[in-house]
């Protein structure tokens, strides 16, 4: 098992991409793990660029916040064109969970700009060395919160597991929201049985 | 007690730790979670506030300092420019109670403004400035200002940048301590308080440098440099700051890959000044080689030119001026771990990829929210314009900060500039004296014209100038997070705070032309620019709707539009002219997003076929 560990997500504001990295960050917190969690969330408005940086394991005091290009061993995209801002970030053989939905600038609604495709960005993943999971938007029924059904998916498909196991996550996302905490429990366990496209 | 802390909220534990009376400040990212968190707690004793603008808010703590207290005043790199005046006078007078300015720099610029590095303050004003690294060390290094600024009798800067103020992770803290609830008067001393006479300012500026010579031997007292010597004449390496993780963990990088780093001499900073003149020394006597890892610019790199040169030490240095690093962005381990590979004539580690992956990414511009009050101002404004027989592009309309300058996005491109807070109405006055064939306009947002907005608008008024004004209201100081300025409505002042009144104020300073309009209603914004733009002089236009999110956060309901699909006709017109966020393409069509349209009613203006409409 790595001592630390380096996760980078993406994504747009609105989605919920925070809410991921905060109960990785509770989860840490819960057993004793250091941990740094730096979001970088833009302006007031929805819709723009939001990343995280989650650093775990480290010992208190001998690192900054800020994980160095090619230096993450686990990529989280909830936004199909945002997943190539964090590219640069990964390690070779890093995990990628993908959830590919995409919230199209008006300029790519009108037609008047580019859009990447899912092949593209995988192309651009494994032209990095990354391990693709990507989680097909479509099978994620329309009820639920994509950040719990991306962190289930992450807690299936990458190293994070030899840190948290299923329950100690689904232990914090309970804790955090107890009204819901039944429906929450069912989305995180329907990313984790997700079936995701690796190639 | 363990306690989960962003670097920002670390500060101000560490600030109700050192037993603070008064912390007043202006928000501005990545600086407001401090004031923001302390506004949030129940503190009997402790005065919190956001004040009108940074100058307005260092005034206020170096008072409370005066008379013995402590006091912390908090604000973004921008905002030390704008108390500069004020603040370094302090310096220069000194101050009996512990007074710390917390400035948050921003490298790599994550939120707008100049990337400007604020240690050239201190190091103009000869204050000694405490650059925390990690969360711990932010809590344990503001503790330490309040009793450095005490010991030495003059302010202390608290430096941060966004990669730490932004920064969660669990910290130890401990009790909070009241502050005593009165003080003795001052005592009557202008020989310290005044500016008043050469003697008098020549005597500030002898008791300023030793105030600095203090600071220097209390860092030195409390071991807070660390100096690590190792080989003699081996590399040494500087780091301050936020770069003292870089370097820590730049060496672990290179440990693991089997280099071995027990040669290195490391110099370990909490603050560039005072400059750590026998440590550097030290440092450059015993080392051939000295890499020094500052963010922006050289400071500690020229010092230690001009030391080495001094005491004739022959050592060769890695740094900006040799090109190893640069003086602009956010630095990183890697890049600090190419820096040492390269001072040991060893390959770089190169982790670049064939081809940028971001050359395939969507461009996402920013824009306004759903429902953005300014949205309906810009719309109403051009469509006023072209009422009086122009085009946007034919008129010369300066911008401010905030959601404001929003209006320089598509589809409004219809602001040429946006320079500091307060500049849109000085700015457009200097054009105005131009003679260009044009009408001048100004926008600002409301808590930019409390903060620096009057000042203009008076000399614009004193001079007559023909020009037009539009004051975009929101009730907030919205982009950087909701804070409440002078403003906000009474309902959500604190305490005793008072809601002040834009338009009594405008008429108040005498301003004769005023039309206070619903940015809702596009076509009362149009038909007040037109009337402005008929009137010769000074004209002021307020457009006042509480911001969409606010509004949205306290349930405020409009009521409803409605979307009948058989009569749109797909034209985008909506669309290309709103930029609304809710408004999406489905097939040949256009949808409502529910979740985010808030039913302001701005679509429902320009669609030509009636397939979207205002309620009623
Ligand atoms: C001197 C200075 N202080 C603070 C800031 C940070 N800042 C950026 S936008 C903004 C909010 C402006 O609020 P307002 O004028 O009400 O416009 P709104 O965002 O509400 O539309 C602030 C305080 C800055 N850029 N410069
Ligand atoms: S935060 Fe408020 S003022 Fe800013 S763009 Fe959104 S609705 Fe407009
Ligand atoms: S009414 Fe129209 S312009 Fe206003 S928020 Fe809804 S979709 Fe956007």
């Amino acid at each position: 098992m790595n001592e630390h560990f380096d996760i980078y997500l993406v994504g747009v504001g609105g989605q919920g991409i925070l809410t991921i990295a905060d109960i990785i960050t509770l989860a840490a917190v819960d057993k004793g793990i250091d941990v740094n969690f730096f979001p970088t969330k833009g302006m007031a408005q929805r819709g723009g660029f939001v990343k995280a940086q989650l650093r775990l394991g480290r010992e208190p005091g001998s690192y900054s916040p800020s994980i160095s290009p090619g230096g993450s061993d686990l990529i989280v995209s909830m936004e199909l064109s945002e997943t190539l801002k964090a590219v640069r970030y990964g390690k070779p053989g890093a995990d990628y969970v993908i959830l590919g939905q995409r919230w199209q600038p008006t300029a790519v609604m009108l037609g008047k700009a580019p859009y990447p495709d899912v092949d593209q960005v995988i192309g651009e993943i494994r032209g990095a060395g990354g391990v693709v999971h990507y989680l097909d938007p479509g099978n994620m029924p329309g009820e639920m919160r994509g950040n719990l059904y991306t962190l289930g998916a992450i807690c299936a498909h990458s190293k994070l597991s030899e840190f948290f196991s299923k329950e100690d996550l689904e232990k914090i996302i309970a804790d955090r929201w107890k009204a819901v905490a039944q429906s929450n429990i069912e989305t995180f366990r329907a990313g984790y049985s997700a079936p995701t496209r690796t190639a | 007690m363990k306690k989960l802390l962003s670097g920002n909220e670390a500060l101000a534990y560490g600030a109700l730790r050192a037993g603070v009376k008064v912390v007043s400040g202006y928000p501005g990212t990545p600086s407001s979670e401090v004031i923001a968190s302390l506004l949030e707690m129940d503190l009997p004793g402790t005065f919190v506030e956001w004040s009108t603008n940074e100058k307005v808010g260092f005034e206020v703590a170096a008072g409370a300092s005066m008379t013995g207290h402590r006091a912390l005043c908090t604000m973004k790199m921008s905002g030390l420019n704008v108390c500069y005046d004020s603040l370094i006078g302090v310096a220069y007078s000194g101050c009996p109670g512990g007074l710390v300015v917390f400035v948050a720099d921003d490298p790599g610029v994550s939120a707008g403004m100049c990337e400007q590095d604020t240690r050239g303050f201190a190091v103009m004003s000869d204050m000694p400035m405490l650059e925390p690294c990690s969360l711990q060390e932010i809590y344990d290094m503001t503790i330490i200002a309040f009793d450095l600024a005490e010991k030495i009798g003059g302010p202390v800067f608290l430096r941060l940048v966004t990669n730490n103020s932004q920064s969660h992770g669990t910290i130890e803290i401990e009790e909070k301590i009241k502050p005593a609830d009165s003080a003795p008067m001052p005592p009557y001393d202008p020989a310290k308080y005044t500016k008043a006479g050469a003697a008098i300012c020549m005597q500030q500026h002898r008791d300023l440098i030793e105030r600095l010579e203090l600071s220097e031997r209390y860092i030195e007292e409390h071991g807070l440099n660390k100096l690590a010597l190792g080989k003699k004449g081996g590399l040494g390496i500087v780091s301050v700051g936020i770069t003292n993780g870089y370097t820590s963990e730049a060496l672990d990088r290179l440990a693991a890959a089997g280099i071995d780093i027990s040669d290195i001499s490391t110099l370990r900073l909490i603050a560039t000044v005072p400059y750590a003149k026998k440590k550097i020394d030290s440092l450059l006597e015993n080392c051939s080689k000295v890499l020094i890892v500052e963010e922006l610019e050289g400071y500690i790199e020229k010092f230690c030119y001009m030391e080495a040169y001094k005491n004739k030490f022959d050592v060769r240095f890695f740094g900006k001026e040799d090109g190893t690093f640069s003086r602009i962005g956010q630095y990183d381990a890697l890049l600090v771990e190419n820096g040492i590979r390269s001072a040991l004539d060893m390959p770089r580690t190169d982790i670049s990829l064939a081809e940028p992956p971001e050359r395939l990414c969507a461009a996402r511009p920013i824009g306004f929210c759903a429902g953005c009050p300014h949205r309906g101002t810009y719309m109403g404004l051009e469509k006023g314009l072209n009422a009086c027989g122009y085009k946007k592009t034919d008129v010369f309309i300066t911008g401010d900060i905030g959601c404001t300058i929003l209006g320089s996005c598509p589809p409004f491109d219809i602001l040429w500039t946006e320079l500091s807070m307060g500049a849109s109405i000085p700015f457009a006055h200097g054009v105005a004296y131009s003679g260009i064939p044009s009408p001048v306009i100004a926008t600002i947002g409301d808590s930019t014209f409390f903060h620096a907005g009057v000042p203009g608008l008076v000399n614009a008024l004193q001079h007559d100038i023909n020009m037009l004004v539009v004051i975009l209201d929101n009730g907030w100081t919205a982009m950087t997070g909701m804070q409440i300025n002078p403003g906000t409505h009474q309902e959500f002042q604190k305490t005793n705070w008072k809601q002040l009144d834009i338009e009594s104020l405008v008429r108040g300073i005498g301003v004769k032309h005023m039309w206070t309009v619903d940015p809702y209603d596009a076509n009362a914004m149009a038909q007040a620019t037109e009337q402005a733009l008929k009137t010769e002089g000074l004209k002021v236009i307020l457009a006042r709707r509480e911001c969409a999110i606010q509004a949205a956060r306290r349930k405020v309901k409009y009521p409803q539009i409605t979307f009948s699909p058989d009569s749109c006709v797909g034209c985008k017109k909506c669309i290309n002219v709103t930029g609304c966020p809710a408004i999406e393409l489905s097939g040949k069509i256009i949808a409502i997003d529910g979740m985010q349209c808030n039913n302001c009613g701005l679509c429902t203006g320009v669609c030509p076929t009636k397939a979207l409409r205002a309620a009623g």
